[in-house]
């Protein structure tokens, strides 16, 4: 245990085995945790930036599934790796967000930034079509088509799809993370990148 | 293979999915077909633009969310079964939060600024975190102005006999937001309750803090008050109205050293009529057989 405070306090904390860091933190070792948290904190908050397009309600999500890590790693029994069980509690939450959002009809399509509310697309990089009007043009109507296909797709297509495609996962631990088969979840994203070049046809 | 079916693996291929048959066999068919070559140029073409609308988390939002959360884990109990349970119902004392979670108090300020204020602007400018733009003036040169309010740190030291000290411990012991410095506060308060300031801090804390931590250090504080009629009344309420099985427990046990025993009594006997624990109602029961009042007839 003092091994691990100590290593947590000069940084070398990150090159400790997961496992062991699991094992203190479940023993009560706050900076083991915190050493945890900080392993994938980074890919749950842009995941669920990506997902909600809302800081706030990406902070609720990163929050609240901490939060339960917290209160149940005492009853991780290393049965699927910490990822995949961080992921099921992240995916679950962020399903649960993009679910009320259907049924509410409040997908704007915007995302929040610095200056205020902008649709999603818009918000990419300008530069990459500045100066040229016709480039500029096709990109804009691309990037409209993009954000529309994107939220045309069924949650837990969009997790799947981002998950494997910006987040790397194979499939077989997206289907882990989502209490599914690596079939099912191969079937997602097949039904996910078809509606995506059916709406993008004029393009792709 | 087929181009229905090649189109069907098409996306699981540019993802390195297929296993190594279904891989060799796509190639194959590939090589033979210009149409399905033309849909993966057109499928890469589509993954490259995905990458291109990837969006980040702005600026400051990930040491904001860490700042929260360490706040927010102050104020946890720690989890872990049948140790949580006898901690949490029957322990007398709560430890002061880890250093690391003590150490955010001071940045849970800059969290909430920044998921309630959208404060990324001053830091992209290069300005404190903590900082806010409140006025922007063009000026005729061409020049703007800006005016920036910013937060800074300031370091009070000295002891609990110090009046500024006093003053900022028991303004801290109402710090909503962070149960790890109202803990800390209290803790530290409750070594010098002979000021009146003090005491009705630590009451408030007992009454009114949403913490049971924070509570149970305001109730340690004020035990040796007990055979004052004042605060004897609060731990009536407290035993009476506290979500906490371990806060009532303790009350309990604190009562029971004052040997009030009259006067107790009735108020024992309410608590066996509402408590819901089983622990405490067992607690309740010893105590009342201690006074050799009875249990059932109330």
């Amino acid at each position: 245990m003092e091994q691990v405070a100590a290593a947590a306090v000069t940084g070398t904390v990150q090159r400790m085995d997961e496992a062991a860091l699991i094992r203190a933190a479940q023993k009560g070792d706050e900076r083991a945790f915190e050493a945890l948290v900080r392993l994938y904190d980074q890919n749950v908050l842009r995941l669920a930036y990506n997902l909600l397009r809302s800081a706030e309600d990406a902070n609720d999500v990163y929050q609240e599934a901490y939060l339960r890590v917290y209160r149940n790693l005492h009853a991780f029994r290393f049965d699927c790796s910490f990822q995949t069980w961080l992921y099921r509690i992240v995916t679950n939450l962020c399903l649960d967000a993009l679910r009320r959002r259907k049924v509410r009809k409040e997908e704007s399509g915007t995302v929040e930034t610095a200056d205020g509310a902008l649709d999603r697309m818009v918000s990419i990089e300008e530069e990459r079509a500045h100066g040229d009007p016709q480039r500029e043009l096709l990109s804009n109507e691309l990037r409209e088509r993009i954000g529309e296909a994107l939220q045309a797709l069924t949650p837990r297509e969009r997790m799947v799809f981002e998950l494997r495609h910006y987040h790397g996962m194979r499939l077989r631990a997206i289907g882990e993370s989502l209490g599914t088969s690596e079939e099912a979840a191969k079937n997602c994203l097949f039904r996910a990148t078809q509606k995506m070049r059916a709406a993008l046809g004029d393009f792709v | 293979m087929r181009c229905d079916e090649a189109r069907r693996l098409m996306p699981l291929y540019g993802y390195g999915e297929l296993a190594p048959a279904d891989e060799e066999r796509f190639e194959a068919h590939l090589h033979d077909c210009n149409a399905c070559q033309r849909a993966l140029d057109g499928q890469s073409r589509l993954n490259q633009w995905l990458d291109d609308v990837a969006l980040a988390p702005p600026e400051g939002m990930l040491t904001a969310s860490r700042v929260e959360l360490r706040s927010r884990l102050a104020g946890e109990p720690r989890p872990g079964g049948f140790r949580a349970w006898v901690r949490d119902t029957f322990w007398f004392r709560v430890g002061a939060a880890p250093l690391w979670m003590q150490g955010a108090a001071a940045l849970v300020l800059v969290a909430a600024g920044f998921f309630g204020g959208r404060g990324f602007g001053p830091s992209e400018a290069g300005l404190a975190v903590g900082s806010e733009v409140r006025y922007v003036q063009p000026q005729n040169s061409g020049r703007v102005q800006v005016v920036v309010y910013e937060t800074h740190e300031r370091v009070f030291t000295g002891t609990l006999q110090d009046e500024p000290i006093r003053r900022l411990l028991v303004s801290a012991t109402r710090e909503v937001s962070n149960p790890a410095l109202r803990v800390q506060s209290v803790e530290l308060l409750k070594n010098d309750c002979r000021s009146g300031e003090i005491r009705s801090a630590l009451i408030n804390a007992l009454q009114h803090d949403p913490d049971p931590g924070v509570r149970l250090e305001a109730l340690d504080g004020l035990k040796e008050f007990a055979a004052e009629p004042q605060v004897r009344n609060v731990f009536s309420h407290v035993l009476l109205g506290d979500s906490s099985p371990g806060v009532r427990m303790q009350v309990i046990r604190v009562l029971l050293q004052q040997r009030q025993e009259d006067e107790m009594v009735g108020v024992f006997q309410e608590l066996m009529r509402r408590e819901p624990d089983v622990y405490v109602r067992q607690q309740c029961t010893r105590a009342l057989q201690a006074m050799n009042a009875s249990a059932e007839e109330y």
